[in-house]
């Protein structure tokens, strides 16, 4: 709950910023009455009154349940929920972004390879052959799905200049 | 007679036949995945459909919803998993006759009570989309306002439990809708100099995030040390019901078709609600209720034809006014979106060779889902039995490789990225999925209208309430939100008065 309420804040200070950069939106005659920065300013107060009714509703949540069981040591230590999964779905997004930097520079294939065999391995398997045969040939696999057979573009990285 | 012309071309179009039954398959084999919804299935196939002329994508998409409605209920006979939410109440006595020994019995009459349902949906479809067309004469700049605005109104009714978490979702949609270019003067709003993000940020991607890497980040939030969910010697033989039975297993056929075709278009209900419903329903009616919970047939019927009766109805909301009413939904407005494809009113009037092309591709994909509902059987077995971190590393490649091929810009992955973020942390703090894709979704329609009728009256609000059809469709929204506020703050009463 506790981190409910940390949110419904960080969701009013976004309100604060979604305002200021709808402040510098530039205005223009052709845009009407309203302009282009009515919306996303009606959008940002809409944002910020939830968000404070929000902070408000769980204040008083927790407020109750502190007064319901006073003496709840277990509950509390409960949120926020289980950092250390929360770390290791963080880990994914990592893998993710590893990809995308790589990508242009080792290819398509290879870096499909490095892509399924890592977030196999991720994903709680043990290194072993058959993730190894695995990753490449899914690598192959989804290089000639996605670039021979549907022909999209995807980057080759440096192997054409190995040609 | 030019609809049934427009339906036969569908039919006969070898593109048109491939993409019903390619989207039925992956619809089956994605829905026999436990934790890979209709939703997920149909956002991961979306980025492909980009090549596509719109009917085969649309057909493809609705194809894969109407497999993966089936392909749940295959992990839910078998393994007591539902591959679907709506596949849960087939569990209770698809698992039962498994046991029994009668797997195979259990698998076809879902797949013939499925296919029955998912026909009787579509003829409703079919009759009641001209009628809802009708009112399109009526539809003027403030009526779509309104219409956008009652569309964002059902956020009340899919807040699973919080008004304002649902809301402060689609305000948070809405505010996504902004970035890009303004659609009256031009400006550019909240784009930071990027100019990858001048044209807006594509539906596909925050769904892809939200919806897929969600998920994957979800899965490998616990490790599974690769053994999977197997279940061995289950390979079992689909028996198909013959006339006779079906008909000793009409009332229950009836009542999960009627209760399905009800509950499809009503926002937040969807197929899960439509099964349980229909199981209790058939349960009651039953000449044989003692035999629910021990192996009834009734009690697969019932659900199966309530959860595949939903597909085909669902989609009268969504392509007579827009309004999508379940996440399925919304990713099918979304693929209509970027095909440049505006449902609403006008639709039928514009472009009837989509909606009676797409009513014959629908009437093909029920038809290849009881031919490959039976061939698929054994891959899909065999698919369900693989280790989870295969599975996962798959589905994620799939996810990277849909997003390059749709603009061909590494930038986009990034915003995938961030989706996945967002959608892990709405879903650890039980914010809902569904109000953040209708805003952004609406989020153009609503703008853009609203300042076009204030244009023609030069900023009089009165507009809204001067057209009937706006005023109506106002109404109706306040309804609803009405209705969500005062059933949340009973719900919020209701402890403290336990308490007292």
């Amino acid at each position: 709950m506790r981190a409910t309420f940390i949110v419904s804040c960080l969701l009013f200070l976004l309100a604060v910023a979604y305002w200021l950069g709808a402040d510098q939106i530039s205005v223009s005659r052709l845009a009407g009455g309203v302009g282009a920065d009515g919306m996303p300013k009606l959008l940002a107060v809409a944002l910020g009154v939830l968000s404070l009714a929000f902070a408000t509703q769980t204040f008083f949540q927790m407020r109750a349940k502190k007064l319901a069981a006073p003496a709840d040591p277990v509950k509390e230590s409960d949120e926020p929920a289980n950092w250390h999964q929360h770390a290791r779905a963080m880990g994914l997004i990592v893998l993710g972004g590893f990809y995308i930097l790589l990508l242009p520079h080792l290819g398509y294939m290879l870096s499909s390879m490095l892509m399924l065999g890592g977030v196999s391995f991720y994903a709680g398997l043990k290194p072993s052959l058959r993730m190894l045969a695995f990753a490449v040939i899914g690598g192959v696999v989804y290089y000639l799905i996605f670039t021979r057979i549907l022909g999209i573009p995807l980057p080759s990285g440096f192997w054409p200049r190995l040609f | 007679m030019d609809g049934l012309s427009y339906a036969l071309t569908a039919l006969t179009t070898p593109t048109i036949v491939l993409s019903a039954a390619g989207g039925v398959l992956w619809g089956i084999l994605g829905g026999a995945l436990p934790g890979l919804s209709p939703s997920i299935a149909m956002a991961l196939v979306l980025p492909f459909t980009f090549d596509m002329s719109p009917l085969a994508a649309i057909i493809m998409l609705t194809s894969v919803y109407i497999g993966a409605e089936y392909g749940g209920s295959i992990p839910a006979i078998l393994i007591r998993t539902p591959g679907t939410n709506a596949a849960a109440a087939t569990v209770i006595d698809g698992y039962t006759l498994h046991q029994q020994g009668r797997g195979g019995e259990a698998l076809g009459l879902s797949l013939v009570a499925g296919t029955i349902a998912g026909l009787v949906g579509l003829i409703c479809l079919v009759f009641l989309t001209k009628p809802l067309a009708m009112v399109a004469l009526y539809f003027t700049p403030p009526a779509y306002f309104a219409l956008a605005f009652l569309g964002l109104s059902i956020i009340a009714a899919l807040s699973e439990g919080s008004l304002i978490k649902g809301l402060i979702m689609g305000v948070i949609g809405l505010m996504l809708a902004m970035v890009g270019t303004d659609p009256l003067s031009g400006a550019p709003r909240f784009t930071f100099g990027e100019p990858d993000l001048l044209g807006g940020i594509d539906y596909i991607f925050v769904m892809l995030g939200v919806f897929a890497v969600a998920e994957l980040m979800n899965k490998v939030s616990t490790p599974d040390d690769g053994e999977g969910s197997v279940i061995k010697n289950t390979i079992t033989r689909m028996r198909l019901p013959g006339l006779r039975k079906m008909w000793e297993l009409r009332r229950a056929q009836t009542i999960g078709t009627g209760l399905g075709i009800i509950e499809g278009p009503i926002p937040g209900a969807g197929g899960t609600v439509a099964a349980f419903l229909s199981y209790n329903e058939a349960k009651r009616w039953s000449k044989t209720p003692e035999k629910f919970g021990h192996g009834s047939e009734e009690g697969v019927v019932a659900p199966e034809a309530a959860n595949n009766a939903v597909t085909s109805s669902a989609l009268i909301p969504t392509l007579s006014f827009g309004i999508p009413g379940s996440n399925s939904m919304a990713i099918l407005l979304g693929g209509l979106l970027i095909h440049g494809i505006q449902p609403g009113p006008m639709l039928l009037s514009n472009r009837p060779d989509l909606v009676y092309g797409l009513f014959g591709g629908l009437f093909m994909a029920n038809i290849f889902m009881l031919i490959l509902g039976m061939l698929v059987l054994t891959p899909c077995i065999w698919l369900v039995n693989r280790p989870k971190p295969y599975l996962t590393a798959c589905i994620m490649m799939v996810v990277l490789s849909g997003i390059y091929s749709i603009n061909q810009s590494l930038f986009d992955f990034w915003i995938v990225l961030a989706a996945g973020v967002v959608g892990y942390v709405m879903r650890r703090l039980e914010f809902p999925v569904l109000p953040l894709i209708l805003g952004i979704v609406l989020g153009y329609m609503i703008e853009s209208s609203y300042r076009r009728s204030l244009l023609l009256t030069n900023g009089d609000h009165i507009v809204f309430l001067q057209n009937p059809l706006s005023l109506g469709l106002l109404c109706c929204a306040a309804l609803i939100i009405g209705l969500a506020a005062y059933a949340e703050i009973r719900r919020a009463r209701k402890p403290q008065d336990m308490h007292g």
